[in-house]
């Protein structure tokens, strides 16, 4: 007599497994505009690669010991691959019991984080609960209240510093859930379709007395272009699974690992006649930092995150010569580049995100200096940008500095670890100082303009004797800065750099001592 | 329908590139805005007629604050 029978049980419930939460709720999922669980695994992964986890976990009722009908777990679980290179994806099934945590079925969360630990293995979490802290319901059901305690957290901490997370937000998610997806190094949203809250609309009117819709609560137009807590704002769920498969591809499995280099078309002798010109030499205009970051990496290659967040700084993946690298660079279209409290909380956490998985960094540096007045002091600007300077400093991955145009003040120095190599070239454009000659000359030389007969000649005077000074050329005598390069020459070194960054890498791999946050 | 375009950040207004009343297609710059001593065009999004102007020369504008309107 074989098992026969056990095998035939064994399909049948893991059958009734992908029925979800029936078809009624199914239904209503789609209507909704989001696919199911099953679709999102389907969607994500390379086909037929999913390999399921505890799909045998639900709710089964029983008469006369035979099993009558089931309700499976509401969170599927499982590894499967992405471009060839194994994952472990979860995701809560909203068409059980709205995915809320008093109606899941064992530690199948916890478990697959662990997975991802030990196994070390990028995470993927995709949300859509209401969290994990339950209900009220649950105090009814248990007969006692808990003190709470955030499931596996230790793991989803540690997971940080050592694979890829990424958190996507694909419905109506609030605390625990909130807290999952944004504890990653990469987290998105569907426009319209996802909100993210620590608590949603019936508990904010009751707690502080808003009366708000959940869109305007925490839609991707709050968190995605506003509040920086999610990464990017996306279309649609196809369109998060394209950005999830193409942030990874950036990326190594684990730190153990050095980032996944890919074949690359582009001739890494590429000149772009447009970086000649590009910068205007009219000191005050400002220019499309994207556009000049597009034409010197491979093309088609640059991968921004958050672009609605800390907008001063564009930050972003890109590849040289196939191999992956983080980009930093200052955006002169907003405060002229200056950069604010939340552009340097964007670069502390990108630094940490390169630093952490050994993706070599290039800095595109057009610095006027820290944000300045009320707003920006009110912000705490300093705290923040002092963060980041520590981030610089703190980071042991390779770095070079690309000056495109100012070096000022503190944020400006922050352009690399100025103790260490501190690798850069710098354009013809390249122009800095402590502080710009337009607003210092006044303080610096008020006695002798104001004791001048004519104090603004005198002034004008002073400003062009300084702007002569002003060369790159005669800090380059100086040995102030390396090397001044022809702008088209810019891709070629940079791809001369990656060659050298990498041949490093090898000898770095592992955690690093400093953790990530989120 | 009417498109007002505001001030993507805190600045003053540099120059007004544009009379009320004007045709513009996409990409033309209506106006300056200057900020961190970066003057930061500020161009139509869409083609159509301004119709009206909301700020002058030298204004200090906060982010967020409109511009002027396309109709």
């Amino acid at each position: 007599m074989s098992w026969q029978p056990e095998i035939d049980e064994l399909k049948s419930r893991l059958e009734l497994a992908r029925q979800m939460g029936g078809e009624e709720n199914v239904a209503r999922q789609l209507a909704n505009g989001k696919r199911t669980v099953r679709g999102r695994v389907d969607g994500l992964l390379d086909p037929g690669s999913f390999h399921e986890i505890g799909a045998l976990a639900g709710k089964g009722v029983y008469e006369a010991g035979k099993l009558v009908s089931f309700t499976p777990s509401n969170f599927v679980l499982g590894t499967g691959c992405i471009d060839g290179r194994r994952v472990v994806v979860g995701g809560d099934d909203f068409t059980v019991r709205g995915a809320a945590a008093d109606a899941s079925v064992g530690n199948k969360a916890g478990y697959g984080e662990l997975l991802a630990r030990e196994m070390r293995l990028p995470m993927i979490r995709l949300v859509d609960g209401t969290g994990g802290g339950g209900s009220v319901k649950t105090l009814e059901k248990m007969q006692y209240s808990y003190v709470p305690a955030n499931p596996s957290w230790d793991v989803v901490v540690s997971l940080l510093t050592e694979v890829p997370v990424v958190g996507a937000c694909l419905g109506s998610v609030a605390g625990l859930g909130a807290v999952r997806v944004v504890t990653s190094h990469f987290s998105l949203m569907v426009k319209g379709t996802s909100q993210l809250f620590v608590a949603g609309p019936p508990v904010v009117e009751r707690g502080v007395g808003e009366k708000v819709t959940k869109e305007e609560l925490g839609g991707s137009a709050i968190h995605a272009r506003g509040s920086g807590a999610v990464d990017n704002e996306v279309e649609s769920e196809d369109e998060a699974f394209d950005q999830i498969r193409r942030f990874l591809s950036f990326l190594p499995s684990n730190v153990w690992q050095a980032p996944p280099r890919r074949e690359s078309q582009d001739d890494p002798n590429r000149r772009n006649e447009e970086l000649l010109s590009i910068i205007p030499r009219d000191r005050r205009r400002a220019y499309d930092v994207r556009r000049l970051i597009g034409m010197i990496v491979d093309i088609d290659s640059f991968f921004e995150i958050g672009r609605y967040y800390g907008q001063p700084l564009v930050i972003g993946l890109a590849r040289l010569k196939g191999h992956p690298v983080g980009v930093i660079a200052n955006d002169p279209m907003h405060y002229g580049g200056g950069l604010n409290a939340a552009g340097s909380q964007k670069m502390e956490r990108f630094i940490d995100l390169c630093d952490t998985f050994h993706v070599p960094v290039v800095n595109f540096v057009d610095q006027p200096g820290f944000l300045i007045g009320t707003a920006a002091e009110r912000a705490g600007t300093i705290r923040y940008g002092a963060r980041a300077l520590a981030a610089v400093y703190q980071a042991t991955v390779p770095w070079v500095s690309i000056i495109l145009r100012r070096v000022y003040g503190v944020a400006g120095a922050g352009h690399g670890n100025a103790q260490a190599l501190n690798l850069r070239y710098a354009w013809p454009s390249g122009d800095w100082g402590s502080l710009p000659i337009e607003g210092g000359v006044q303080a610096a030389y008020r006695r002798e303009i104001e004791s001048s007969p004519d104090p603004d000649r005198r002034r004008r005077e002073i400003e062009e004797m300084l702007n002569e000074l002003r060369s790159p050329f005669r800090t380059a005598e100086a040995f102030g800065v390396e090397e001044i390069i022809d702008p088209r020459e810019t891709r070629r070194l940079l791809c001369e750099w990656v060659d050298s960054a990498y041949g490093l890498i090898g000898s770095q791999l592992g955690p690093k001592r400093r953790g990530c946050r989120p | 329908m009417s498109t007002t375009i505001k001030s993507p950040s805190v600045g003053s207004i540099a120059a007004i590139l544009v009379e009320n009343g004007a045709s513009v297609s996409p990409g033309d710059e209506l106006l300056v805005l200057e900020v961190m001593k970066m003057q930061i065009p500020i161009v139509a999004p869409l083609a159509g007629q301004i119709t009206a102007i909301r700020v002058e020369v030298q204004a200090l504008v906060q982010e967020g604050d409109v511009l002027l309107t396309i109709g």
